[in-house]
């Protein structure tokens, strides 16, 4: 999370496509969700960190599943097509794969109908960042006693479990992170190349984390 | 002073911790939640504290809502469907 807002914060004309995995394993909470939206002493007992996001959306479970962030100047100021744009990387991604994904607004992609990637943006100082994760594998008892999530989030749904909302796409981390570099590569029309961060972004960052996501009064705002 | 929360399902969840004078129908404090999108997120805070003293009212509450949310984008709720939310703490 700090590396993202000290990326946005850095970044030029140069879009940023962040690949990587959580360890241990977290729950992040979007940036308008409760605190009770979590199961905090199930998080304490598992070993599992909390963070909130500078993004809103829903509380994610961070365990065997791909995260990436995408860091740009250029977008559209239309938010559903900028979504629409990044998740197009998404599918494509997942299409490599054999996978047949559907972009579903604002932040879903499904396959199946089941839900394997979520997304949320923010933007701040004319830079948008959409961070987003890929469920490798569920494990939906883990990931649901972690999570207080009131029935009513799948009132409009035909499911009777939240549980059945999510699935995994059970491919490895790796196949799956070539797949979206080459998508990227090709949705935005441009070369990759690997980047290392500057001191001055490592800095940043380590800042952010100690001061601001390590921080109850970040983490327990609402 | 009476406290109540709501849940409300709209495109997204939007939860309500209210807090308000039975006496005078005015809310005293609120906190809006959920897993919905607001750009730019700062103007939830905004909207919280333009809703402290106003009437628990349908009318007045969504024209408030309004006046508080212009110039942003919501993604998951929108005027009517947040007062819904509200009143159905009362």
């Amino acid at each position: 999370m700090a590396l993202d807002e000290a990326l946005m914060d850095s970044t030029d004309s140069t879009i940023i496509l962040r690949i990587y995995g959580w360890n241990p394993s977290c729950v992040s909470i979007g940036y308008f969700q409760s605190i009770n939206d979590i199961n905090l002493k199930k998080c304490q007992q598992e070993r599992v960190d909390v963070v909130r996001r500078m993004t809103g959306g829903g509380a994610v479970f961070h365990e065997s599943e791909l995260t990436y962030s995408i860091i740009t100047k250029k977008y559209s100021q239309n938010i559903l097509e900028s979504y629409k744009l990044i998740c197009n990387v998404i599918t494509s991604a997942l299409k490599k794969l054999g996978i047949d994904g559907q972009f579903i607004p604002l932040n879903d992609i499904v396959v199946n109908g089941k839900k394997v990637c979520g997304n949320a943006q923010t933007r701040k100082k004319n830079t948008l960042l959409q961070q987003g994760t890929i469920l490798l594998k569920v494990n939906a008892e883990k990931m649901f006693s972690l999570l207080n999530v009131p029935q009513e989030k799948i009132a409009d749904k035909e499911i009777s479990d939240v549980k059945e909302r999510v699935m995994g796409i059970n491919r490895k981390f790796d196949e799956v992170a070539d797949s979206l570099k080459q998508s990227a590569c090709e949705i935005f029309n441009s070369g990759l190349y690997d980047s290392q961060l500057t001191k001055e972004e490592m800095e940043l960052s380590e800042k952010l984390s100690l001061e601001k996501y390590s921080s109850e009064k970040w983490n327990f705002r609402r | 002073m009476r406290n109540s929360s709501s849940v409300y399902k709209s495109k997204k969840l939007v939860q309500i911790s209210l807090s308000y004078d039975e006496e005078n129908h005015e809310i005293h404090s609120i906190k809006i939640t959920g897993d919905f999108f607001l750009y730019p997120e700062d103007r939830l805070e905004l909207l919280e504290t333009n809703l402290i003293g106003v009437k628990v009212d349908r009318n007045i509450l969504r024209k408030k809502i309004e006046e508080s949310l212009i110039d942003s984008q919501t993604f998951g709720f929108d005027s009517k469907s947040l007062t819904e939310a509200i009143m159905q703490c009362i």
